[in-house]
């Protein structure tokens, strides 16, 4: 199996499902998958990960709605490999407010829906590569 | 046009889908499910879970399609029954096997077509889960696994069908 292990945050099964099992029947990188935020922490308690792909949603109503970064501030805040590792976000939309905020968090990718299997496992393929020499 | 050769074990293949209950059935959420996300995730057209009967192929789930059989003497499907891998066919007006079959020459004017075996545990290949385009494409390795994946969750959905019918 492959050393990398990615963790996917996503709670539409189907997709989640598909993400991971391709990745495995392809020998990529070993998909780690979490339909919950709360899932997604007790993974990240008990191993390090190459990389993250995590679906945002949008919490609150009319003019405070925004979307919940909670999960990403708690990766960044981490004294462990979280701090630095890839993340990618998926979002039903980029706004202005969103891409300010995911500068600020150093977020490597934001897809956009609709999301398709093929380009979250481009994503993990990506963060999963060995680091090219220089 | 090219009719696909019988299977070897057509009558143990044949056992195995009577047997499964799942013949002219009311449509099911679980194999719908997985032709949309196909139909989605491919951007095709068509996609549909395919059973492959003794004179006629039958749809247990279908996106962009109200046909719910064709005869077998037509199928696609019929053919990609008879190997493991997936079928894969970039440009059906340029295949011999395909060019003038009925469903290339008229509706649903099939071009591309590629369809994964759903293939029992027991190596009987009962039909597949397949996606036709009214243009010529590819698949390359990605969108293989992707296909193969989509074709292994429907397969574990026959399989709790057959434990139903089992216990």
């Amino acid at each position: 199996m492959p050393d990398s292990h990615i963790l996917l945050v996503e709670p539409e099964p189907m997709l989640r499902r598909t993400v991971a099992m391709t990745a495995r029947s392809l020998g990529m990188s070993q998909v780690h998958e979490a339909a919950t935020n709360d899932a997604a922490l007790r993974l990240l308690r008990s191993r390090t990960f190459q990389g993250a792909v995590v679906a945002v949603n949008c919490i609150g109503s009319g003019a405070d709605r925004q979307y919940d970064l909670g999960l990403i501030d708690r990766l960044r805040a981490d004294d462990t490999a979280g701090k630095t590792m890839p993340i990618a976000i998926m979002a039903e939309q980029a706004t202005a407010e969103l891409l300010s905020a995911l500068r600020n968090r150093n977020i490597s990718r934001v897809i956009l829906k609709p999301f398709r299997a093929k380009v979250l496992l481009e994503t993990i393929e990506k963060f999963g590569a060995p680091p090219r020499k220089s | 046009m090219q009719v696909a050769a019988i299977p070897a074990n057509e009558s143990t293949r044949l056992a195995a889908l009577y047997q499964l209950l799942i013949l002219d059935t009311l449509p099911e959420e679980r194999f719908d499910k997985i032709a949309a996300f196909a139909a989605q995730e491919f951007e095709v057209p068509i996609a549909v879970i395919t059973l492959v009967d003794a004179e006629r192929q039958w749809f247990k789930a279908k996106v962009g399609t109200e046909v719910c059989e064709t005869g077998r003497d037509v199928s696609f499907c019929a053919h990609a029954i008879l190997h493991d891998d997936i079928m894969v066919v970039p440009d059906a007006a340029a295949d011999a096997r395909f060019v003038d079959n009925p469903l290339v020459t008229g509706e649903p004017h099939i071009r591309f077509y590629a369809g994964a075996p759903l293939t029992l545990a027991s190596g009987l290949r009962l039909g597949t889960l397949c996606l036709i385009d009214r243009a010529p494409r590819t698949l390359d390795a990605l969108d293989l696994g992707i296909l193969g994946t989509l074709r292994d969750l429907a397969v574990m959905e026959l399989a709790r069908r057959e434990e139903q019918h089992d216990a």
